[in-house]
């Protein structure tokens, strides 16, 4: 998958008679991924990644620039069959499992939906798919979950059906909006190690969408930091943990605790003030308003995207 | 005698299915100045026992009962009246899960700020306003705020604005429930930036509840876990995350993702079991590793396997 320059903006209306305002939720992404690779795209409520993964996937339409998916430009996808093809080829994960459910549906039913809107299979094939699919979210014994109705099933349990339905397709491509942060944490871990499995074993690409940036590193081998509705930097995980080179990405790793007693006796060193609004974002970095290198460039001009290192990436005056 | 001690403490909800018991005999103490993290997991009780400290109960209550002695004086035995006259709000506050969304979107911001002081204590309001400018002041908010609406502040200013309203009338303890879920990263070091410097200044207890560990230990000096609505385990902080004893504990801690250290993630397999039909014998027996068939059948007694470190479970007795 290739995106380029990726825009979504949405328009706001403040008042009947104002003028519409333009709400820039991702305002120029481009990267590109290839077959398996696993990326985390990590940003605070507000950054634009929801709207980034949703874009990705055509549930929302591009305002600018162009998404490539095995060579053809699906950026403004209008054909029926191939939008058909688009969204058998791709899937979402979404947050909380209780609310991507029909709660009048057994899981059965909730499986069995992907593969009747495409005409997958008859009856019997369906059977195996769903059983399978059943399977290998380790939702066993099969016979017991699939009758089941949504309500009978623990947060945990109800997200393993949602990846079972997202994969049952055989997608390419799968979006994974926080899919653990709604569930305890003692499960979250083993959500994410099998969601890294299937995604190792049937070669998918993986976009991962967290705030909980110290979930990456189990994760993925590449990281998204994003402010702003823009990507600020980009590269192998352990890199830009280890490294890190804009000065958000250094603030949003200094501001996460680690379970540590000596945390309580010091103060942590975090810039004051919150992440901006999206509607018209005045000129410069976005960050420049909370940066403590910030120097009088950062306000004026939006900086350039500069490789520091080989396949590290960071868009920051600092680096030019 | 230390300032705040809970002994026994029940509160079960009578529900149509039947009886949850969300605390279920749970003891701890707090001494002044000390803050104590409550750690769970959804469902564990954490909530419902800030619910019966604060005595902020619903209406299904089946049982309500225990010790609860606030600087020596038992404030269970208090009538609701009493409660509400001496206690709530003026020796014990609070702060909610997702207090910020809680502010009434109607009133201006200095006005709620004031209140507890208008109705608790009975403070005119151009004094109790003024007091709020300065609660606004103290916790990082330009008094200027105080004018405005709940909408016109970020959420990070809103819980800001929640806290003040919990600190203005001087408490002995302050209960925070979850008081950074749903702010971002940045946003909830500042607050815990703000928490530790009111702990320091004015020797405030806190009892912070969360299901977020590593949050936890931004300000806990001593660590409660609870599951299935009892306390598991009970310990200094400087033990408790370095070395947990409950096999409950351990997982939790294991489950934990760090960013500064190389570790294996564990998970716990299963869930945590339903309030409503806890598993006989030890609670957890049912995911724990290290079961011995005498957890299936009895409940294992409160162990002090250390000064101050208590657990609850059959491989200390």
């Amino acid at each position: 998958m290739e995106v380029k320059n990726l825009r979504k903006w949405f328009e706001v209306r403040r008042g009947f008679f104002s003028k519409p305002l333009w709400l820039k939720a991702v305002d120029g992404v481009s990267f590109a991924l290839r077959p398996g690779e696993a990326v985390s795209l990590v940003g605070e409520s507000g950054s634009g990644k929801t709207t980034l993964g949703k874009t990705v996937l055509l549930l929302h339409e591009p305002t600018d620039g162009q998404i490539i998916f095995k060579g053809e430009d699906v950026t403004h996808l209008k054909d029926k069959k191939k939008m058909m093809w688009y969204r058998r080829e791709t899937a979402l994960v979404q947050q909380d499992p209780f609310g991507a459910m029909p709660s009048f549906m057994t899981i059965y039913r909730i499986l069995e939906e992907p593969l009747i809107v495409h005409k997958v299979g008859d009856k019997k094939e369906r059977e195996e798919m769903i059983y399978r699919a059943l399977e290998e979210v380790r939702l066993t014994p099969v016979e017991d979950f699939a009758p089941k109705y949504p309500h009978m099933l623990s947060g945990g349990q109800l997200q393993r059906v949602a990846i079972a339905r997202a994969l049952i397709l055989g997608p390419s491509l799968v979006v994974a909006d926080e899919p653990v942060s709604m569930l305890d944490a003692s499960v979250r871990v083993e959500i994410l190690n099998l969601m890294r499995e299937m995604q190792q074993r049937r070669n998918i690409t993986f976009i991962y969408i967290t705030h909980d940036l110290s979930t990456t590193r189990y994760f993925s081998e590449w990281i998204y930091i994003m402010y702003a509705g823009h990507i600020v930097e980009r590269g192998p995980t352990q890199r830009v943990i280890r490294n890190p080179l804009h000065p958000y990405t250094k603030a949003l790793l200094a501001a996460i605790p680690d379970p540590d007693p000596e945390n309580r006796k010091r103060f942590r060193e975090v810039p004051p003030g919150e992440p901006p609004g999206l509607i018209n974002p005045p000129p410069g970095c976005r960050f420049a308003p909370r940066c403590s290198r910030v120097m009088e460039r950062c306000r004026k001009e939006e900086p350039p995207e500069i490789e520091v290192e080989h396949n590290h990436f960071v868009k920051c005056w600092l680096y030019v | 005698m230390a300032m705040l001690e809970v002994e026994n403490l029940r509160l079960y909800y009578a529900t149509r299915k039947g009886v949850v018991k969300a605390v279920d005999r749970v003891s701890f103490t707090l001494e002044k100045g000390e803050t104590l993290a409550i750690v769970g997991e959804s469902g564990c009780g954490k909530s419902s026992m800030a619910k019966a400290i604060a005595r902020l109960l619903p209406r299904n209550v089946h049982t309500y009962d225990g010790v609860i002695r606030l600087d020596g004086k038992n404030i269970m035995e208090m009538s609701d009246e009493e409660y509400r006259r001496e206690v709530r709000w003026r020796q014990i506050s609070m702060v909610f899960q997702g207090a910020q969304n809680a502010l009434n979107p109607v009133l201006k911001v200095g006005f709620q700020i004031a209140e507890p002081l208008m109705i608790h204590e009975g403070v005119p309001k151009e004094e109790a306003l003024a007091r709020a400018r300065k609660a606004l002041r103290m916790v990082g908010v330009h008094e200027s705020f105080a004018d405005r609406y709940p909408f016109e502040l970020s959420g990070g200013m809103r819980q800001r604005a929640v806290i003040a309203m919990a600190l203005i009338t001087n408490p002995k303890l302050v209960i925070l429930d979850e008081p950074t879920s749903a702010l971002d990263v940045i946003t909830q070091a500042n607050i815990m930036n703000l928490l530790k410097k009111i702990k320091r200044e004015y020797q405030l207890s806190f009892i912070f509840i969360t299901h977020d560990i590593a949050l936890s230990s931004e300000l806990a000096d001593r660590v409660a876990v609870m599951y299935a609505g009892q306390i598991v385990e009970f310990t200094d902080a400087d033990e408790f995350y370095t070395n947990p004893k409950h096999p409950y504990s351990e997982k939790l801690m294991a489950s934990v993702p760090t960013l500064r250290s190389e570790k294996k993630l564990e998970f716990i397999p299963g869930a945590p079991p339903s309030l409503l039909t806890p598993p006989p014998g030890c609670r957890f027996h049912p995911r724990c590793d290290k079961a011995m068939p005498k957890c299936r059948e009895e409940e294992p007694p409160e162990v002090e396997v250390k000064e101050r470190h208590y657990v609850k479970c059959w491989l200390y007795a």
